[in-house]
């Protein structure tokens, strides 16, 4: 992989990382796992692993699926 | 069939398109950290989707590479969309 | 072949026009599908946008339309030639029908783009990577640099395709 390419996806795991860390809403964190998993992405693909890859795209949306079952909001 | 003609033999020529995309993904991830609105943030996840569809694309150019970018993409938008319906209490409570 | 960088502007100027159109035809900014874009709408009103451009931004997120069929076309292009394009809107329809949505807008979208990047392929003045990338810097105008000018904008985009064409309240 090219330098800048993979710049670009360590910029975003730490992003998404430290945006995790900080955040306070739940729906705020969730939204910022996925920055963090959108760069895991790039790592993936390079090697050549497609299966593995489209393994953890049909994965990540249905942990988030079931994370949100306790975070749901409470209707006012 | 011409299929071997298409596919281009080295992955590296189109470079400038790569890193077009890699700096539009940094740009929007920092966009989503600073928005301070959760509903607000969710344009710039999907822009941030979009560059990194076309980063795996652009970087292993395989017949099976289609699914593997499909497949994310939709993912990302089904957990955008699973996000914003609970946010906004759209689920039905059974 | 031009240099790069312009054939990469050029592809962005096709690809916006291309799922724009497609979107305003098949009524994106009339109403969100749903509950979560009709939430993203209200925010971005919320925040001075317009409501009919909130609607359509939403719509964009919460389920694969045209932006995403010519996204996918531009990768099946680069990957196979134009099977590869037509296998990308076969994936762009199940993925519409997982995210509630009954997939005219993202499958027509996809269609049409595939035949657009083959045909400019095909014509020896673009590679199939410009319109990947073309495409990334059309989304990036309509939802990653300021939602309430890309809300006006596309409102007053609906206001003109409802006064050219009829269906629309």
């Amino acid at each position: 992989m090219n330098d800048i390419v993979m710049i670009a996806s360590v910029i975003l795991i730490l992003t998404g990382m430290t945006a995790a860390i900080f955040n306070r809403d739940p729906f705020d964190k969730l939204i910022s796992l996925s920055v963090l998993i959108a760069g895991v992405f790039p790592f993936i693909v390079e090697r050549g692993f497609l299966d593995v890859a489209i393994a953890i795209a049909l994965i990540a949306p249905l942990s988030t699926i079931f994370t949100l079952m306790v975070c749901r909001r409470v209707q006012v | 069939m011409a299929l071997e003609d298409q596919v281009p033999v080295v992955a590296g020529v189109h470079m400038i398109a790569l890193y077009i995309c890699a700096v539009i993904a940094v740009y929007a991830a920092l966009r989503v950290i600073t928005e301070r609105n959760s509903m607000r943030k969710l344009p710039f996840l999907n822009v941030v989707s979009f560059a990194v569809t076309g980063i795996i694309a652009l970087l292993l150019p395989h017949p099976l590479t289609i699914a593997a970018a499909a497949a994310y993409f939709v993912g990302s938008t089904l957990e955008s969309n699973a996000i914003a319906s609970t946010w906004a209490g759209g689920l039905k409570r059974p | 072949m031009l240099d790069e960088p312009i054939r990469i502007l050029i592809a962005a100027l096709i690809c916006w026009f291309n799922f724009m159109i497609i979107d305003l035809i098949f009524k994106l900014p009339e109403r969100g599908g749903v509950s979560g874009a009709t939430a993203i709408a209200q925010e971005v009103e919320k925040g001075g946008g317009k409501l009919n451009g909130g609607y359509m931004m939403g719509n964009i997120v919460s389920s694969p339309d045209a932006s995403a069929g010519t996204l996918l076309a531009g990768c099946g292009v680069y990957c196979a030639g134009l099977p590869g394009g037509l296998f990308a809107a076969l994936l762009v329809y199940i993925g519409n029908r997982i995210c509630y949505d009954p997939g005219y807008a993202g499958t027509t979208g996809c269609i049409t783009a595939t035949f657009i990047v083959y045909g400019a392929v095909q014509s020896g003045w673009f590679a199939a990577s410009d319109f990947i990338a073309g495409m990334v810097i059309a989304i990036l105008t309509i939802q990653g640099l300021s939602s309430v000018h890309a809300s006006r904008l596309i409102a007053w985009l609906w206001k003109i395709r409802c006064r050219l064409l009829r269906g629309c309240t």
